[in-house]
């Protein structure tokens, strides 16, 4: 029996610009033939990660195995195995035939590459004949970024990385990037990272989500962060932070000086009253924003307004049967102030 | 304003006739500013490259210093080539003075840090997604180079252009290095300012028409060559 090594295994990564941080992963495996959704706002380092799996960037510290093996200094091999879609994609100033064909030019591999191109963009939605012609101002957004990753998938990369492939495009092309990604895993068996702010599209599209922010990764998925700046210790020695609509959030003070707090969803739980006793327990009122199914799991995960602040945590479907749970309904969530990390 | 006028037309039947003191003038003018170009050119896009493309320790200095050559006056640049090809210079022995090669090596120095100044900025405009994307498609250092520079053709023809219009417009290095002599080193500009110097208006306009004709057809080039 042979074992499949992972595709990517990342070890004791920490990444900086400067002084600053930006990447801190103790540990990252990315199995092959897998599709990793990433979430996380803007600067948590999504970019960041994506360039030093594809080997555009060293990391300062650590190790990125591809397929088992330490790759650095990169090779061209290695370098032409994988592939990203950046976020805002750069067409070459020629026509869309020769954008596609540019990576095969290098590798001189241009038999049949009208057939490959033709090929290439029916994947993405594109006719031949409407777009092989068209000079790279004559595109709109959406189409400029599905030209972009038909010059991607041309080349068959073992990897694709795309960095929020769907943050400019309309409902139809981001429906066509999907089909095109989840084809090319099909037919070749890519390994796909996938960044995308959009939780239902990556949800649609991956097999695994992992979520970012201020380079720590969280291989639970989307978790909960609360940014200070915190109130306290209280006499308990919990720090607390207050919401503008009267409600306050108390969570243990940690030895390290506190900055951002991470309740994971696993320890929220939801509710339609509060409980009477309710000693180090957080008991916040808010709204069900949205509900979205894991097809994976077939859980639900709920995201849940309290003020201004957005929490998420995964409901079974006997709990939404149970409650009666729809968007819009008022629930409490229910976390204790100990079930707190600090980062 | 009546001699502006026939002037005007006497340009016309200097230039239709043929006369050869204004098509020697031309000549030399297209032979020495070509040949000044492509030296330019050569040195200046390598240069320029270098200088937009790589950071090195004091890639500032030399930059303040590329741009304050901009602004060199010909005036010195012609007194400094002069010192040095005039039979006391350190290149005396090659006899440059008064020669075709003189001016062009004036009009290099003059042309030079354009086109490096202008190439330079180009190059530091390039969108930083170009060599990520370049990278990401698999190119080598050498495809990220050619592609980089092909992807900005606009910009260096842009300072191609901008070099050529101040190389061919100067009087003061043709005039002191070439001493402006008539069928030899008497260029477009030269010839203007001795003409008008003379109260002939006609040779000195029928020469300012050729100049602007010039100008119009490389603009019109480049104009062509964007739309490719």
């Amino acid at each position: 029996m042979t074992t499949t090594l992972p595709t990517y295994e990342l070890t004791g990564i920490r990444h900086y610009y400067g002084d600053k941080l930006v990447l801190d992963i103790p540990e990252l495996t990315i199995e092959q033939g897998s599709i990793t959704g990433i979430l996380g706002p803007n600067g948590s380092g999504k970019s960041t990660l994506l360039k030093l799996l594809a080997f555009i960037e060293p990391p300062t510290q650590g190790q990125v195995l591809y397929k088992g093996r330490p790759e650095l200094p990169f090779s061209p091999t290695v370098r032409s195995k994988v592939s990203l879609l950046t976020q805002k994609p750069y067409l070459l100033k020629r026509s869309v035939i020769e954008n596609i064909i540019y990576g095969l030019k290098i590798r001189h591999d241009l038999k049949n590459h009208e057939q490959r191109v033709q090929k290439a963009l029916t994947t993405v939605g594109l006719a031949y004949e409407a777009f092989a012609f068209r000079k790279w101002h004559e595109l709109s957004g959406g189409e400029s970024q599905r030209v972009a990753l038909a010059a991607r998938l041309i080349l068959n990369p073992e990897v694709l990385l795309l960095d929020e492939p769907i943050a400019s495009v309309d409902i139809e092309s981001a429906k066509l990037i999907r089909h095109a990604s989840l084809k090319a895993r099909e037919n070749f068996g890519t390994t796909l990272v996938v960044v995308s702010h959009d939780m239902q599209w990556l949800n649609s599209i991956s097999d695994k989500q992992l979520s970012i922010f201020q380079g720590n990764i969280f291989s639970t998925g989307m978790e909960n962060i609360i940014i200070g700046p915190f109130d306290g210790p209280d006499k308990n020695a919990n720090l607390v932070k207050h919401l503008n609509d009267g409600q306050a959030i108390f969570l243990k003070s940690s030895d390290k000086k506190p900055g951002t707090a991470v309740i994971r969803k696993k320890n929220i739980s939801i509710d339609l009253e509060p409980q009477a006793d309710h000693a180090g327990l957080n008991q916040l009122s808010g709204h069900i924003a949205s509900m979205l199914l894991e097809k994976k799991s077939g859980h639900i995960m709920a995201t849940v307004l309290i003020h201004d602040l957005s929490f998420v945590l995964r409901i079974t479907p006997d709990q939404i049967s149970l409650l009666h749970l729809y968007p819009g309904k008022k629930v409490i969530l229910k976390f204790k102030a100990e079930d707190v990390d600090w980062i | 304003m009546d001699f502006l006028v026939a002037g005007f037309f006497k340009a016309f039947e200097l230039l239709i006739s043929g006369d050869r003191s204004t098509w020697s003038a031309v000549a030399t003018t297209l032979k020495v500013s070509t040949c000044s170009m492509l030296f330019s050119i050569g040195a200046g896009l390598p240069a320029g490259f270098v200088l937009g493309y790589f950071d090195f320790k004091g890639k500032r200095q030399v930059r303040t210093l590329v741009d304050t050559l901009l602004s060199l006056p010909t005036v010195f640049i012609g007194l400094a080539v002069y010192a040095f090809i005039s039979r006391q210079g350190p290149l005396g022995e090659f006899e440059f003075l008064f020669t075709i090669t003189g001016i062009a090596i004036g009009q290099t120095i003059l042309a030079f840090p354009i086109v490096t100044a202008i190439t330079a900025s180009t190059i530091e405009g390039i969108d930083n997604d170009l060599k990520t994307t370049l990278v990401s498609l698999g190119a080598g250092k050498r495809n990220i180079l050619l592609t980089c520079l092909w992807e900005v053709r606009f910009g260096i023809l842009v300072a191609a252009v901008t070099a050529y219009g101040r190389v061919m417009t100067e009087v003061g290095i043709s005039m002191m290095v070439g001493g402006n002599i008539k069928y030899h080193t008497r260029t477009i500009t030269t010839a203007i300012a001795l003409e008008t110097g003379k109260g002939q208006f006609a040779d000195g306009i029928a020469l300012g028409l050729v100049l602007i004709a010039i100008a119009f057809i490389v603009n019109v080039s480049l104009s062509f060559l964007r739309k490719q």
